[in-house]
């Protein structure tokens, strides 16, 4: 609240431990999500931490500036409705969106529709109960919904995101309540996403600022190339951000029956991103048609040629590839905000 | 019975900037444009300035640009305003 201290608001009174009451003391605040929370009492809060120190300092989140203590992560996670169990999971995921590059400010203060998201890895997946399966992005699945809640909730209330103060997305989108999926590395053909970034750690935490999921789906075909050719065609789009902001990643979720088809045929991750990289483009001249203002690298600029095909993005490893969810034939891309970069980061204790 | 519940917002980091003092009379006074590179952000930046020094007796020293809009500005670009500006015009929405 204006005028207070930090040390003023550190608890609060709840007169009335009910859904309702909750709503209303936050709502006076200008807390929340606009869903049910769960009140951050001082038992619940201790069970979270889990004996981690209070006080130590996970990230600043801007626009606020507020630091992500363990304690304030642990006050979000209840809220969220995390069990105990996936705290370490939100306190990586806050720490890797503190990272430089990744460029929180922006991605909290832009007028882009831009969400977080959180991609789990390794052993904690079965271990917390995160599911990789079907249905990942949800919903359905506590560990899921409740860490990528855990995340705004921090995005929010630590970072000061609300819309129209410290958050201008022009339309926001469902992501912005929960955002995270699991790698299904037991149906996956390749090597676990972390390793493929050099992290060779047991469990890890990928996070994405990205757009919303964009479905791909191909029933028919039995070969990579045909299945890739839609995945490209879905990202070959002059509204996505990817188009003038040619430094931008592009996350390919394949689902497990068109990750085994493509890698039957031999293909590699690698060739997945070459083919990709190849086939999503569009002549130069409609590329320069649609953005006056462009942030391209110097050598996309230098084509001249009004009908040469340029990428969606400036490198192949741009198109970051993994494979989650279940039977059935869905894939999907989420594309970048733009000036922004993934992380991965092994899973704190 | 009240039930005491923890706040979610953490400690602040950061000491909350405040802005600059607006100085009373324009008159002689540098104006710089900084523009955040929204589209056609430098048209009215260079419009508004105009107006501003025509009316007031400012004149317009430097107009800089932003790489991105998305991205924070360079702190050499901002030492370049602070030297050679006494007000700074910027920010324009999409």
């Amino acid at each position: 609240m204006p005028g207070e201290t930090p040390a003023e608001v550190d608890f609060l009174a709840l007169e009335d431990e009910t859904a309702e009451g909750l709503f209303r003391l936050f709502e006076q605040r200008g807390w929340g999500d606009g869903l049910p929370l769960v009140a951050p009492t001082e038992d619940r809060v201790t069970a979270m931490l889990a004996g981690r120190d209070p006080d130590g300092e996970v990230a600043v989140l801007p626009p606020r500036f507020g630091t992500a203590t363990n304690h304030a992560i642990a006050v979000n996670a209840v809220l969220a409705g995390c069990p105990p169990e996936v705290f370490p999971v939100v306190t990586t995921a806050l720490r890797a969106l503190a990272e430089p590059d990744v460029n929180l400010q922006g991605v909290q203060a832009t007028t882009h529709p831009v969400a977080p998201l959180v991609i789990v890895h390794g052993d904690v997946v079965s271990r917390s109960g995160f599911n990789p399966g079907l249905g990942t992005f949800g919903p359905g699945n506590r560990a899921n919904a409740t860490v990528g809640r855990a995340v705004r909730l921090a995005l929010l209330h630590v970072g000061g995101a609300y819309p129209g103060r410290g958050d201008q997305s022009t339309q926001g989108q469902p992501a912005k309540y929960s955002y995270c999926i699991a790698e299904n590395a037991q149906e996956s053909p390749w090597e676990v996403y972390p390793r493929s970034r050099g992290i060779d750690a047991p469990s890890a935490v990928t996070v994405h600022c990205g757009a919303g999921p964009h479905n791909f789906h191909d029933m028919e075909s039995k070969s990579a190339a045909p299945i890739l050719d839609k995945g490209a065609s879905a990202f070959t789009s002059l509204g996505s951000n990817n188009a003038c902001i040619s430094e931008g990643e592009c996350f390919v979720i394949l689902c497990p029956e068109h990750a085994a088809t493509i890698a039957a045929e031999g293909w590699t991750r690698r060739d997945v991103q070459s083919f990709l990289f190849e086939r999503a483009r569009l002549p130069a001249r409609v590329f320069r048609e649609a953005f006056e203002i462009r942030r391209w690298r110097p050598w996309m600029e230098a084509v001249s040629a009004d009908d040469a095909l340029l990428p969606m993005t400036d490198h192949p490893d741009n198109f970051r590839v993994l494979v989650a969810g279940g039977a059935g034939k869905h894939s999907c891309i989420v594309p970048s905000w733009g000036v922004t970069r993934s992380r991965t980061l092994p899973l704190d204790d | 019975m009240p039930i005491r519940i923890h706040s979610p917002e953490g400690p602040l980091g950061v000491a909350p900037l405040r802005l600059a003092p607006v100085p009373g009379v324009l008159a002689g006074r540098r104006i710089g444009l900084l523009d955040n590179r929204k589209p056609n952000a430098g048209a009215l930046l260079a419009h508004v300035a105009e107006r501003l020094a025509a009316r007031t007796g400012a004149r317009v020293s430097l107009a800089v640009s932003k790489s991105n809009a998305a991205v924070r500005c360079d702190a050499e670009l901002l030492d370049k305003l602070r030297a050679e500006a006494d007000v700074v015009i910027t920010g324009s929405g999409d």
